[in-house]
Parts: C-alpha cells; sequence; structure tokens
C-alpha cells in the first residue's frame, strides 16, 4: 500500500469510529477502533444485534428517484423528535426498506413524512412491532441493477416554514461510488449518510445538495465532512467511501435569500 | 274479451334486459391427463354456462394461450425439448406425456429466463408446443364425450392485453408496484383492499398465471355485469386480489372456489403423478363400456357436483361414480315431457341467489331430490347432457 494508500484508509477508518462513537459510545470505548480488528469485531457485535432490531423506520418506496427521495429523506430526519433521533441514532439509524404504494397505505398505516411526488413513505423510527403489520402487507424493496450514473442534479432541503435558519444555509456535494453499486445499495448507504448527517446537524432546513455519481470517490476523502464507509469488494481487508457529503462547496449557485 | 296470460314478472324482467355474463374458469396446464379435480372443475364450469345461457348473456372465456407464458408451461416445453430432442407426440397417450411432465417438476431445476424467451414469444405467435398439442387434442375428445362446452382448446386466443400494457393499466389504476426499472420485479399491489403485494413479474421478467389473466381479463371485463371466477380452493387469496382489479373496471365479480377432488384422503398436484385408472380418458372408457352416452354425461354431472359437492371432503370413490351411473340411467328413463308453459328459464332462475349465474351444484342436486317433480327432457338436454 502507497503512503497515499495507506493515509486513504486511515481516515476511511477514522470515519468508521466515528460513526460507532456517535451512535454507540459504549461500543466504541469496548473495541481498539483505530484497528481494522477492531472495527470488524464491532461490525460482528451490531450484526449479532441486527438480529432484534431496537428501532427502525420504514421507508415504503413506489418509484425509484433519487432527488425526490434524497429530499425526502432529509426532510424525514429534520422532522424528528429529539429522543425518536437518539433511539434511532443507537440503532446505527436502521431502515427496511419496503416495495409499495404510499398513496394505497395512507389510510391504513400511520406515516411520519411522505415524499413530495408520493413516490415514498416513511414510518417514525420505532420498536420492530410498530411496523410489523406494514413489513407483512409488503415485500422488501429490491433493485438490482446498477445504480445508473446520471449528470449533477441539485436538491434543495426546504426550508422550515416561519422559522429563521439557525445558521445560512450551505451547499454541499453527496458523492455516490457507482462502480458495483445496485440501486438498491445506494438506497442504503444514501439513507445512512443523509439521516445521519441530518442528526449530526451537517444537513440543515434550506440547505443544497449536489448529487454526484462518481464510479469511485478516489482520492477525494479529504475534503469530505461525513462519509459511508464500506469494505471494499475488490481489496480484501480494505476499506472504501461507498459514498460523501462534502465540506461546505465554496460556490452557492443559487442562494436563497 | 281476452284473457291476459298468467304473470311471469320475475322471468319476463329478466327476458327485457338479458345480463351479460362472463364466466372465466381458471385452465388445466395441457402437460398431463386430466385428474377428477380437473374433471370436478370442467364439469362444474360446463353445467353453470349451460344453465346460466338460458337466462343471461354469457361468455365462456377460457383460452389456453393466455396461460401459456407461465413457467410451468414454458419450462416443461423447455425441458422437453433440451432432455428429448426430436421426439414424436403425435402417438403419445397422455400418460406418457404426464410422466414425462412428472420428471419435469421432479428435475427442480429452473431454465434460466434467455432459455425460455423463444417459447414465450412463439406462444405470442399462436405456437403451441407439440407435445401440449397432443394433449389439447386427447383433451378435445375427452370433451366431446362429456359433452362439454369447448371453449376453443386448440384454438389461439391471444390475451386483449400485452404483459407491458397490462402493467400500464395496473400503474394507471394505481395498482402496482413496478421495479423493472431498476431491476426488480412487478408486484400485484391491492395494499388498499388490505391485501398483501403479490409478485406477477420475476426481476428477470417471466410473468406467473396471475399477470397471465390479468391481460386476459381486464380488458375484457367492462363489457360485463357480472364476471365469475372459478379457481381451484387454493388460489383464493390470488383470486381475492384478481376480484378486486376487476371490480374496479366495473362488474360485479363472483368467486367460485371449487374444492379438488381428493385420492385415497389427500389433494396431490398433477406434478407428482398418481392419475392410473382415475384420469378422464379411464373413467370415460369404462362408463361407456357399461352405459350410454347421455346416462355417461349426466351420471359424470351427479357425481363430480352433486355428490362431492363444492368442498374437498369426500375422496374420490369409483363404487360412487357406478352408483351415480345408476341414478342417471333411472333420472333419464323417468324423465318428463315438460309443459311449454312451464319455463325453463324460470326453473333455472331458483337456483341462484343475489348473482346473475346459475348455482351449479344447487341446479345439480335438485336432481336428486326424492320429493318434487321429476325433471324435464328440456332441462337434462339444454343443460345435462
Amino acid at each position: 500500500m502507497s503512503r497515499e494508500e495507506s493515509a486513504a484508509q486511515e481516515r476511511l477508518r477514522e470515519a468508521a469510529a466515528a460513526r460507532i462513537r456517535a451512535a454507540r459510545p459504549e461500543l466504541a470505548d469496548a473495541h481498539d477502533l483505530t484497528s481494522a480488528e477492531g472495527l470488524i469485531a464491532v461490525r460482528a457485535r451490531i450484526a449479532e444485534e441486527a438480529a432484534a432490531p431496537e428501532h427502525l423506520a420504514a421507508v415504503v418506496v413506489g418509484r425509484f428517484d433519487l432527488a425526490s427521495w434524497a429530499r425526502a429523506t432529509c426532510e424525514f430526519a429534520l422532522g424528528l423528535g429529539p429522543e425518536q433521533a437518539a433511539a434511532w441514532r443507537r440503532s446505527f439509524t436502521r431502515t427496511v426498506f419496503l416495495a409499495g404504494n404510499p398513496d394505497n397505505l395512507r389510510e391504513r398505516f400511520s406515516f411520519a413524512h411522505f415524499a413530495d411526488d408520493g413516490s415514498a413513505a416513511w414510518t417514525g423510527p420505532g420498536p420492530a412491532a410498530d411496523s410489523a403489520g406494514l413489513r407483512r402487507l409488503l415485500k422488501l424493496f429490491d433493485g438490482p441493477r446498477p445504480l445508473p450514473v446520471r449528470a449533477d442534479t441539485v436538491v434543495e432541503v426546504p426550508p422550515r416554514a416561519g422559522r429563521r435558519p439557525d445558521r445560512p444555509p450551505v451547499h454541499r456535494e453527496l458523492h455516490i461510488a457507482a462502480s458495483g453499486c445496485r440501486v438498491s445499495d445506494a438506497l442504503v448507504h444514501l439513507n445512512h449518510l443523509l439521516a445521519e448527517a441530518v442528526l449530526d446537524g451537517l444537513i440543515r432546513p434550506g440547505d443544497t445538495l449536489t448529487i454526484r455519481h462518481v464510479p469511485r470517490l478516489t482520492g477525494l476523502t479529504d475534503h469530505f465532512a461525513a462519509l459511508r464507509v464500506d469494505t471494499d469488494p475488490t481489496l480484501p481487508g480494505r476499506l472504501r467511501a461507498a459514498a460523501g457529503l462534502t465540506e461546505e462547496a465554496l460556490l452557492v449557485p443559487h442562494h436563497r435569500p | 274479451m281476452t284473457t291476459l296470460p298468467l304473470e311471469r314478472p320475475r322471468a319476463r324482467a329478466r327476458a327485457e334486459r338479458r345480463e351479460r355474463v362472463l364466466l372465466a374458469p381458471i385452465t388445466v396446464t395441457p402437460s398431463k391427463p386430466l385428474t377428477p379435480s380437473h374433471l370436478k372443475g370442467l364439469l362444474w364450469t360446463d353445467v353453470m354456462y349451460r344453465a346460466t345461457r338460458e337466462l343471461a348473456d354469457v361468455t365462456f372465456r377460457s383460452s389456453q394461450t393466455t396461460y401459456h407464458p407461465t413457467e410451468q408451461t414454458l419450462g416443461f416445453w423447455e425441458f422437453l425439448d433440451r432432455t428429448h430432442g426430436d421426439r414424436e407426440y403425435a402417438e403419445c397417450s397422455e400418460e406418457e406425456i404426464g410422466e414425462l411432465y412428472v420428471a419435469f417438476r421432479a428435475e427442480g431445476t429452473r431454465a434460466p429466463a434467455e432459455a425460455l424467451r423463444p417459447y414465450a414469444d412463439a406462444v405470442e405467435h399462436g405456437w403451441v408446443h407439440p407435445a401440449s398439442r397432443r394433449v389439447l387434442g386427447l383433451w378435445s375428445g375427452h370433451y366431446a364425450g362429456l359433452g362439454l362446452h369447448d371453449p376453443g382448446l386448440l384454438a389461439h386466443q391471444p390475451p386483449g392485453l400485452g404483459l407491458d400494457e397490462t402493467i400500464a393499466w395496473l400503474s394507471a389504476l394505481g395498482l402496482c408496484v413496478d421495479l423493472r426499472e431498476v431491476g426488480g420485479p412487478v408486484h400485484l399491489d391491492t395494499t388498499r383492499f388490505g391485501l398483501p403485494l403479490r409478485q406477477i413479474v420475476t426481476a428477470d421478467g417471466r410473468p406467473n398465471y396471475l399477470a397471465c389473466a390479468l391481460r386476459e381479463l381486464m380488458p375484457l371485463t367492462a363489457d360485463f355485469d357480472e364476471v365469475v371466477l372459478l379457481y381451484d380452493r387454493e388460489l383464493g387469496p390470488d383470486h381475492q386480489q384478481l376480484a378486486h382489479v376487476l371490480a374496479l373496471l366495473g362488474p360485479r365479480v363472483r368467486r367460485v372456489p371449487i374444492g379438488r377432488v381428493p385420492i385415497d384422503g389427500r389433494v396431490r398436484s398433477a406434478r407428482h403423478g398418481g392419475w392410473q385408472d382415475n384420469h378422464a380418458g379411464a373413467l370415460l372408457a369404462s362408463a361407456r363400456a357399461g352405459y350410454a352416452e347421455p346416462v355417461v354425461r349426466l351420471g359424470m354431472r351427479l357425481y363430480f357436483i352433486a355428490t362431492l359437492g363444492p368442498g374437498q371432503a369426500q375422496s374420490f370413490d369409483p363404487a360412487l361414480v357406478r352408483q351415480c351411473l345408476k341414478r342417471a340411467e333411472r333420472l333419464l328413463a323417468a324423465a318428463a315431457d315438460t309443459d311449454p308453459s312451464d319455463d325453463l328459464a324460470e326453473r333455472l332462475a331458483r337456483h341462484r341467489k343475489d348473482h346473475v349465474y346459475v348455482d351449479p351444484y344447487r341446479l345439480t342436486s335438485s336432481l336428486l331430490g326424492r320429493r318434487g317433480p321429476v325433471p324435464g327432457h328440456d332441462l337434462l338436454s339444454a343443460v345435462f347432457l
């Protein structure tokens, strides 16, 4: 491994460790998160817990529209109360993606949020039993096709009506590594990245995100405020960035007055 | 002074405005002999068709073409060509082809979608594999022997909608989750009625029989006042969904589940075989050895409809079939010439509830009543012979 590669791996390990520390400080204390082995041990612990998840959100997806879904994901996370957000964070913002038409479910289930175009709906994070009925009725969202690489798309997180923003809106880029990434994987990666960025205050109402599809986030990891870290599918024992949210972009293309 | 004829308000009201009824029974895959369960469904539907025809404009839609694109049929054809090559089927018996079907199901492997595609495409252009063509030809003979209306076993009767069009119709009605764009499956979505999502097309593009039924029935139903779905009891959940979809297009939809016929206490799928001696050909041959054709036709209806009933509690019993044949012989011998003023439509109309179709079980059972008038020749020949 070259010096640059080692530095990038180090940066990815730090990002992975920071995520664990934010969600479960006690797990972070019990393991050495500076080593790949420590991270793997924590992942195994978390995987064991996944069999009996504490808090999860369910997202019903009727039609896949990345921009609409990403905006709505931010809105959903921004709408969570502090206790709900904390409980969800402790479960690593666990989320189940279900195939379904939100419109057909409005009367039978209560949703915390709907995408503007009706393409997706979110249940508030809660114990798995809360969404058991919905999960029984629907099927897991199955999107095995590779994520299509599209031109950059600008997404605005709607400002909160009647409330002064607590900081000026910012513009960030949301990078997703499309190589080897199925649509289903992209949903998982971006969901964690966006939800946790909202809970960390990196994304606020009124902010702008430019979604950029790139084959791989090579050499860019320095400029990111948040990273979604995954194991590298082709290089055993290494990590890679599946998605990332940049530091504030210098140029804000359309600044909201 | 003129005498007014006796009032028959009910029959007349019906006669003035004949309702349009669509009978849509599930079809049998042409890959094996007709088992007692299949016979029961066929006879049940036939009596319903012929009786209801006296009261309403009835369309009997049962297209083999529609259901050929299902995996069990295409997979069987692909299996035959892959494992038996240029075998000649024109002289094969149903049992021989059925044995090949059992071997296909036992193979247990699923041919890749690409291997089935030429077969699926050929079906759309009217092609039928020679093995299934042979089976359908033999079935036509059984239909004729049993006096069953042939809804076009050997005809090319493509459904009114293509698969893509069907999905577009469903999407427009908010009744489907179409994940093809992301490489996923298509689900029928009747969750608004509290029913679970049901996959109708796999991620690699294979439609199931429910998708085929929708292709056929969605474009047809708007022309009818009542649509009657007849199906095996275990397919109830799918038909509940189908009924909801069709009802949204206008007609009243009636579901008529028909219980299967257990053999020695067990309801077995035809994929395992086990039809020796009790498939349609064998049953017909043994009945014809002792009885005239009208007796065989009526006797089979008495057994498979009135005796077995809508449920599936009784196992197939050849002794009871023989009893029914004897009973049929006596009924035919005693049948009365009916007074022309005793309207057949009115007599048939008694065997229904709030639906237009005539209930085959109630009607056929009425022949066995110890009290009441002897059945007339007109009823027997219109419906049972």
